[in-house]
């Protein structure tokens, strides 16, 4: 059974005068314990809504539909009153720029065992222990947890941030975009110990980015998400050597290489808007591959390999 | 842990600068009029030789360094002087007042402290409902509200209903009947209620709307998002982390209302004829009684800078980033 199954998860959000925004439209993922899943995709195509769904988090003004299993059971279903007992004791979160994750009245000590009290896992004392457990387990002094977070530097409260995350023992790690905003060593240094962590500890983990060679390195998965859609989701190995989508391939191309003598390629144009319904692929007036099913047909589900899956009309390989 | 006096220090000398800064300006302002205490001397007797008296009688044959430094030691040690009306000293004269605004003015902004940060943070939580809507504007409208027109307001439609005194603050009969301290008490308490609650309103007016703000303004930070999704209920995220971060700019502007509410209640001390300092700054203004004039900006002034002084403390003590 996977350790987080997301089926045909839809976001819609209320805008001015009546009209919706098809944020995600009808996303599939699976991830297995210990898998890691890069999720990549431009700006505004979905990714960081799709996981704040996968936690309830989204504003008032945003609908959701779908499945989310967490260990064969849908979170989803019940709203707020079945998300709550499994938020962090199931499925827990490093949010994107952890400069702001944390209150900056309370203590990061008090903010990483807050979730543990709320949860009953610990209190009081215990609370404390397991607290500076934490902050060790990331590389921090388990003494600095009655610091305040304005008194750590931006690598360190990522870490506790990421300590915060694994308080209640989580199954699913959800990560956005952990890494932005940090100096190169600090990335590289937070991304080795979320992958350490995630081996040790067996966890899922969703890694919203994208950035691609952050995904190469760190993931055994990948999905690359384009205008609310998955475009092709496989191994991270599959989608760099054989992708099926031309859109997977064009982002290879675009991102350069250390070794490589390619030039870097830029994909021309703009995805398409949201706020209207798209007729065919959406992919389809920047695609260099497109041909004519593309423009009238939404593009099937297909398969090669097991995991592997695309939608895309192009058979044989981008 | 940050022991903080060396904060407490600082910000306390700070304070005291401030207020000679503001004792000199009283001082060099009253020079700058033309003339002095012997000008307007217009009588038979007012030789030279009488006029050089007076002078030398109120110290003013000495140089302004000089008169400047007696000006400042008297301050310091609580002598201002006389006041022209009942030769009495200006501080006495003071005192009683302000004895009669404090509990009032207290009255009300403890009113307005409870129903407003309630009602504030209420609205920002339901945002967009009717509680909301209604909450906003009735905060708005008593906010701009005339406060000596809400005054007038409360005595011609409360007071009748509610069988309340509108005027001074004690029964005068009472006293011949030696009644004992508690219908006393209650007496002095129903002479305060709508005074009170004049301030009371139109602070609420004011709290309501801060509060919602800035609670909206809490509660759309990434930290709320992060304590929302480590599971904690809408109740503990708004105890635990909106209430205290939106606090922050309230304890200021409460205090600094505080300060200066000593100098606003002039209308409403008016309205009522409340025996307070409002009222006693008012009747000192139309018999020109200057010394009591000097006095009671002096009050105003150190009370506004006392109260930021009390503000910069309990910020130390609940923002964390503000450091030494």
């Amino acid at each position: 059974m996977s350790a987080l199954a997301v089926e045909d998860l839809h976001v819609w959000f209320d805008l001015p005068g009546g009209r919706e925004l098809h944020a995600v439209q009808g996303i599939d993922l699976a991830l297995e314990p210990g898998e890691r899943l890069g999720l990549v995709g431009e700006s505004g195509c979905g990714k960081t809504t799709a996981i704040l769904a996968m936690m309830g988090l989204l504003p008032p003004s945003a609908s959701v539909a779908g499945r989310v299993l967490l260990a064969g059971g849908d979170i989803l279903a019940g709203g707020d009153r079945t998300m709550r007992p499994h938020r962090w004791t199931d499925i827990a979160m490093v949010f994107q720029g952890a400069m702001n994750a944390f209150d900056p009245v309370r203590t990061v000590g008090d903010q990483i065992a807050e979730p543990l009290e709320r949860a009953g896992l610990a209190a009081g004392r215990a609370a404390r222990t397991r607290t500076a457990e934490l902050l060790e387990l990331v590389g921090i002094s388990g003494e600095r947890q009655d610091r305040y977070p304005h008194e750590f530097s931006g690598g360190m409260r990522q870490r506790a941030a990421i300590a915060m995350a694994l308080a209640c023992e989580p199954k699913v790690l959800l990560a956005d975009e952990p890494t932005t905003a940090l100096d190169v060593m600090v990335q590289a240094q937070i991304l080795e110990l979320l992958v350490r962590l995630t081996d040790e500890l067996g966890l899922a983990m969703v890694l919203v980015t994208h950035d691609l060679p952050l995904v190469s390195q760190a993931c055994t998965h990948a999905a690359v998400m384009y205008a609310g859609r998955i475009a092709e989701t496989g191994t991270t190995r599959e989608l760099h050597h054989a992708p099926l989508h031309p859109y997977t391939r064009m982002l290879f191309e675009a991102t350069p290489d250390l070794r490589g003598t390619d030039a870097v390629r830029s994909i021309p144009g703009a995805p398409p808007r949201l706020d209207e319904p798209t007729v065919g692929c959406p992919f389809q007036p920047r695609c260099d591959r497109a041909f004519g099913p593309c423009a009238t047909t939404r593009p099937p589900r297909r398969t090669t390999e097991p995991g592997h899956l695309t939608h895309c009309h192009l058979e044989g390989g981008a | 842990m940050r022991a903080g006096w060396s904060y407490v220090g600082r910000r306390a000398l700070f304070a005291l600068i401030t207020i000679l800064v503001a004792i000199s300006l009283n001082f060099v302002l009253f020079r700058l009029a033309p003339g002095d205490r012997t000008s307007a001397l217009r009588c038979q007797g007012c030789t030279q030789e009488f006029k050089a008296q007076v002078r030398a009688e109120f110290g003013l044959d000495r140089s302004v360094p000089e008169q400047y430094l007696v000006y400042v030691k008297e301050t310091a040690t609580g002598n201002l002087g006389r006041s022209f009306v009942t030769q009495q000293p200006v501080l006495a004269e003071l005192w009683k007042p302000v004895r009669n605004t404090i509990p009032m003015v207290l009255l009300g902004t403890l009113f307005a402290i409870s129903l407003g940060l309630t009602l504030g943070v209420v609205s920002a939580w339901r945002r967009g409902t009717i509680t909301d809507r209604t909450s906003v504007w009735s905060g708005l409208l008593l906010y701009s509200l005339p406060t000596q027109w809400l005054a007038l307001m409360l005595i011609f439609y409360a007071a009748g209903p509610l069988g309340l005194p509108t005027s001074d603050i004690a029964d005068p009969y009472l006293a011949y009947e030696n009644p004992g301290w508690w219908p006393e008490l209650v007496d002095r308490l129903q002479h305060m209620v709508l005074p009170a609650a004049t301030i009371g309103l139109v602070l609420f007016g004011e709290y309501t709307l801060i509060t919602r703000s800035s609670m909206l303004e809490a509660l759309g930070e990434d930290y709320i998002l992060t304590a929302r999704a480590k599971g904690l209920s809408n109740w503990q995220i708004v105890r635990r982390h909106a209430l205290r971060n939106s606090l922050l700019p309230i304890v200021t502007l409460i205090f600094l209302s505080l300060g200066f509410i000593l100098g606003g209640a002039i209308l409403i001390e008016t309205v009522f004829n409340y025996p307070g300092i409002g009222l006693q700054l008012y009747e000192s203004v139309t018999e020109r009684d200057y010394p009591m004039l000097q006095g009671g900006f002096l009050l105003l002034t150190v009370s506004v800078i006392l109260m930021n002084f009390l503000a910069d403390l309990l910020y130390f003590r609940l923002d964390p980033r503000v450091t030494e």
